[in-house]
């Protein structure tokens, strides 16, 4: 009882800028959201305690300055980082087609890390460019799982980071189990043959 | 900070101050100042003395400068309702002790300072608990306090009409106390004196108006001090987070708990040694339907000496299959516990459906026998959790004899204040007073007083109202000499002691005892309805009659959904709560432009930072990974690291200055003057501040081979020209170079002309403005060759020259060789003729001017 949480975990928002990652952070950790855009010139967390599965997990997201000028030295906050959310905005095309840089960055300063897909502002069916399916198609492509949300009418945002809870907890679940396995003798000669997925960076 | 002197000055004369403590109050995670005293009746007041109270007082000002900034808050009298606990859960030493102090529905959450004052205040607060529950006859009417009780009432009423319409309700805590009204309602019917019913005792009325007032008072957001919160720098400012979860929970209990009604069968019989030969069916299985709990209580159920040595018989067993096989056919039964001391035994049985929901079973017994000590005497109990109801079953025989009055009395208290379940060692031991229901049953063996009524032709021909004004039990009750706050229904069936065994007549015996109702079902707590409480004249095995009586209850139990809602709405509160007390700051701009730079022109920025958070912010600028530094080598952060205060503010001064050591690389473009700087907020966030401007290059910090090149003043020579002259292998080299940097010209010449007389010539030093004069001369083109400034500010700007240049005269690749070769004349020249082309000239037109100066310095 005296221990807080059962798992701290570290997630990183990250994509365009304005697509919309700070509302999301907002949203989620205070259920708030607000129509003035204010651009994220930095790296902020917040954090937000769950219980999943009977377990309580403490996130601590970090929300990341999205703007092209600042890449290089976002890319040093995804030390560390058990999942990270990549952001596009559903409205904005251009926004899908950088996804794949970003995808490119969390290769580069992450070693395995858990992802997952984000589309938001889904609240606006006559501004949606980016369509669903082209953007699932995509997705299944790139292996990763996809959310549309909307931080401003508060949808899929809670489910969307409880499944990103979930799977960050089955991939330490996993490790542990790997851990126990590869103590096993026999195994020994067959290291990492599992699914690849290990900790990040 | 000495509280005692004013807190003294608010008590009434013939009270005294044992211990007084600050603590932070908890409501609804927020904690607010409190100064808490615990106030005694001087001894010569009353003649027991140990009534304390604790009074609670609000503060205008921390710390307290007089008694006037005290007020009464809450006046809660150490009676046996009061508990005071030390919350255990925290295992940080360094953050305060939280008190729990709870009366009846009041939950106080305290924080207090880790200090010996609170250590003296709080086990001076067990101590006082321990006495009245250690206190003998009435309880103590606590009428002193009433002035206190006055002031408070006052002071709260004064708060709610202040607060009109700016107190914001507290998740539904409003409807978690039911009326003081309803309570008597609902157990008028059952009390058989309602005038002297405990619930119109003076220390329940103070109870009671204390929730009203807490109601009303309760405004959480309002004239809260925050900051207090956060004494100082910590990851996680909000200390203990678990108890508060705890606590928050335990108030919103009545929001996601629905009272049920379970069926409790309470029985009782003194079998007077005898074995069970009689099927126990017309004792416990003559309702309709089958209870959800079985209690069961056994008297006298071995007289043999070696059992009241050795605590064995096989009774014991006979006895259990009897009630097994007498229960309710109509449900099943799982035994959760039973008990026994010599010949006390109690069974508890639930329905199986139940048994999931029935936690932290423990038993004791206390002997009250021979010596005090013996289970002769005494009583044997069971405590246990259903769903969400604490639940105290006791069984009890106490002393025999019409004249023993005394000590029935002493078995009593003895029963109550000995009786200890230890459930887990993460809890304190709980009492039989501290469960939300109690039953309390046995062979009371309170007798019908002497009287000139003929007992038993009363009791046979069933006028028990006039016998039972005679009622031991009930006589002492009335007086509240025992069982305070019990109820017992009314008595309808007649004195279960003492019957010739195997018949109904009344004892024919030499000893001829008058008739008694010796055994007895009572019960405390809300929400219990007694259905039935009657005898089974049948059982005729024993000298006594056996007693049972019906209860409905009211269990909480808790309604798993909103449960988990209440728990995550606690939760979010606590994380929202924790987000708001993360470091915090406003910066003016996060994009600082600077006007063109030149070189060793300081510019200075100021960029200001406030903390406009609830927590103090230590702030750093800090490396990106792969620099060395947290700024570039041409800035100046001042101060790079600082605290503030919440709601303090603090300019930082950015200073951009390009010298000697940094000219070289933005002249090559091998720098800009642009940095992105990481402004860290320790335990937060941080931000990222981009300084821009555009350096204005200069002859300064140019090199040799490039500058010879340039056969225009440097400030017409295009910006990519530069950029590849100062380049390993430049593109565009000029056809008619010069042998030395012009500007290097000018400035020996100048020298040469007018200062080969001049003392102290690089010695002392020049003006900057004056240099700057020069710098730009050099840069735009010399009017009329002719430098300006004195000729030291000359001097200097031909050592900046120098320094400047990305690489010496010398070129670092020989410095070694050049130091080696300094004693052999042959080696030096060597050495020079390594020199590359340009840079040789310099040395030789350098050495020509020294030469020339060291002359004339001689000869003068």
């Amino acid at each position: 009882m005296a221990k807080e949480y059962d798992h701290l975990f570290k997630l990183l928002i990250i994509g365009d800028s304005g697509v919309g990652k700070s509302s999301l952070l907002l949203r989620f950790a205070d259920n708030t959201f607000t129509g003035n855009y204010i651009t994220t010139i930095g790296v902020d967390f917040k954090i937000r305690t769950l219980e999943v599965d009977g377990a309580r997990v403490k996130l601590q997201i970090w929300d990341t300055a999205g703007q092209e000028r600042f890449r290089t030295i976002t890319s040093t906050y995804y030390r560390g980082t058990h999942g990270v959310i990549v952001v596009y905005d559903v409205t904005n095309g251009e926004s899908f087609a950088n996804v794949k840089r970003w995808l490119h960055e969390i290769e580069q300063n992450c070693e395995v890390v858990n992802r997952i897909l984000v589309g938001n502002k889904n609240d606006c069916p006559d501004r949606k460019v980016v369509l669903f399916e082209d953007a699932k198609r995509f997705a299944d492509q790139m292996n990763i799982s996809l959310f549309e949300t909307s931080a401003k009418d508060n949808m899929n945002v809670e489910e969307m980071f409880t499944v990103m809870t979930k799977m960050v907890l089955q991939t330490k679940k996993e490790q542990k189990d790997r851990q126990n396995a590869t103590s096993d003798p026999v195994r020994l000669h067959n290291p990492k043959k599992g699914k690849g997925k290990q900790k990040c960076c | 900070m000495e509280l005692t002197p004013h807190v003294q000055e608010k008590l009434h004369s013939g009270h005294k101050l044992t211990a007084v403590v600050e603590a932070g109050l908890v409501q609804d995670f927020v904690k607010t100042t409190r100064v808490v005293a615990l106030i005694e009746l001087g001894a010569h007041e009353t003649k027991q003395g140990g009534e304390q109270a604790l009074l609670i007082f609000q503060t205008v000002r921390v710390p307290v400068h007089s008694a006037i900034d005290l007020s009464i808050e809450r006046v809660l009298p150490i009676d046996s309702a009061l508990r005071c606990e030390i919350d255990t859960s925290s295992t940080d030493v360094h953050t305060d002790v939280l008190v729990n102090i709870t009366s009846g529905k009041i939950r106080l959450l305290f924080e207090m300072p880790f200090s010996q004052r609170t250590n003296t205040f709080v086990s001076e607060v067990l101590r006082a608990a321990e006495v009245i529950s250690k206190r003998r006859g009435p309880p103590p009417e606590f009428a002193w306090l009433s002035p206190y009780q006055a002031s408070a009432s006052s002071s709260n009423q004064g708060n709610t009409n202040s607060l009109s319409g700016q107190g914001t309700p507290v998740n539904g805590q409003e409807t978690a106390y039911p009326p003081a009204t309803a309570t008597l309602v609902d157990l008028g019917d059952d009390v058989p004196n309602a005038a002297n019913s405990p619930y119109l005792d003076p220390s329940s009325d103070i109870t009671d108006n204390n929730i009203l007032q807490g109601e009303t008072e309760r405004s959480p957001e309002l004239g809260v001090n925050r900051h207090g919160i956060a004494t100082g720098i910590s990851p996680t400012p909000i200390a203990a987070r678990e108890s508060h979860i705890r606590h928050q929970m335990a108030l919103r209990e009545d929001s996601y708990t629905d009272i049920h009604d379970f069926v409790f069968f309470i029985g009782t019989w003194n079998v007077n040694g005898r074995s069970p030969i009689v099927g126990l069916a017309d004792w416990l299985a003559v309702d309709e339907d089958p209870p959800d709990v079985y209690c069961v209580g056994f008297q006298e159920l071995d007289l043999n000496t070696e059992t009241f040595l050795f605590n064995n018989t096989p009774k014991e067993h006979e006895w259990l299959n009897a009630v097994l096989n007498g229960i309710h056919p109509k449900a099943r039964y799982q035994k959760v516990r039973l008990v026994r001391l010599v010949g006390m035994m109690l069974i508890v049985l639930v329905q199986e459906k139940h048994l999931a929901y029935i936690r932290n079973v423990a038993v004791d017994t206390v002997g009250t026998g021979i010596m005090n000590k013996l289970g002769n005497k005494g009583g044997v109990s069971v405590r246990l959790d259903l769903h969400s109801t604490s639940i105290c079953i006791v069984n009890a025989h106490m002393a025999a004899h019409m004249d023993e009055l005394e000590r029935r009395n002493e078995d009593h208290d003895c029963i109550l204040q000995r009786t200890c379940f230890h459930t887990n060692i993460n809890s304190p031991p709980k009492t039989i007073k501290d469960h939300d229901h109690i039953y309390f049953f046995g062979d009371m063996n309170y007798r019908i007083n002497h009287c000139d009524l003929n007992v038993r032709e009363l009791a046979s021909s069933g006028q028990f109202k006039q016998l039972l004004e005679f009622d031991q039990l009930q006589q002492q009750k009335n007086i509240k000499r025992i069982f305070h706050k019990f109820h017992e229904g009314a008595i309808t069936f007649k004195p279960t002691f003492k019957y010739d065994v195997d018949s109904d007549e009344w004892d024919s015996s030499e000893k001829n005892r008058e008739p008694a109702w010796c055994d007895r079902i009572l019960w405390y707590g809300d929400s219990i309805k007694q259905k039935v409480y009657r005898s089974h004249p049948s059982l005729k095995i024993s000298d006594h009659k056996p007693v049972s009586a019906v209860f409905v209850a009211g269990i909480k139990v808790i309604d798993t959904r909103r449960y988990r809602r209440n728990y995550e709405e606690v939760m979010k509160k606590l994380d929202r709560l924790e987000n708001e007390f993360l470091p915090q700051v406003t910066v003016i701009t996060t994009e600082i432009i600077l006007e063109p730079v030149k070189f060793l022109q300081s510019q200075t920025k100021s960029l200001t930072i406030a903390n406009t958070g609830q927590v103090p912010v230590q702030y750093e600028f800090i490396k990106k990974l792969n620099d060395s530094s947290y700024c570039k080598p041409w800035l100046r952060i001042t101060p790079y690291s600082h605290f503030l205060m919440p709601g303090e503010k603090c300019d930082i001064n950015l200073e951009v200055l390009v010298d000697k050591r940094t000219a070289a690389h933005l002249n090559s473009g091998h720098d800009k003057l642009y940095d992105i700087l990481v402004l860290h907020l320790d335990g937060g966030k941080d931000i990222f501040i981009t300084i821009t401007g555009d350096y204005e290059r200069s002859c300064f910090g140019s090199s040799i081979n490039a500058l010879v090149h340039m056969n225009k003043p440097f400030r017409e020579v295009p910006i990519a020209r530069l950029i590849d002259l100062e380049s390993s292998q430049p593109k565009e080299l000029s056809d008619l170079p010069y042998a030395i940097p012009k500007e290097l010209w000018y400035l020996v010449d100048h020298l040469h002309s007018h200062a080969l007389q001049v003392e102290g010539l690089f010695t002392i030093s020049g003006r900057i403005k004056e240099f700057i004069d020069i710098r730009n001369c050099l840069d735009e083109g010399v009017p009329n060759d002719l430098l300006p400034g004195s000729v030291h500010s000359v001097a200097e700007a031909l050592l900046f020259f120098l320094e400047a240049l990305p690489d010496s005269v010398i070129p670092v690749a020989l410095y070694k060789e050049a130091i080696d070769a300094t004693p052999n004349f042959s080696l030096c020249k060597e050495v020079i003729a390594k020199l590359p082309v340009y840079h040789r000239n310099v040395f030789t037109y350098l050495m020509a001017f020294l030469k020339e100066l060291l002359k004339q310095s001689e000869g003068g």
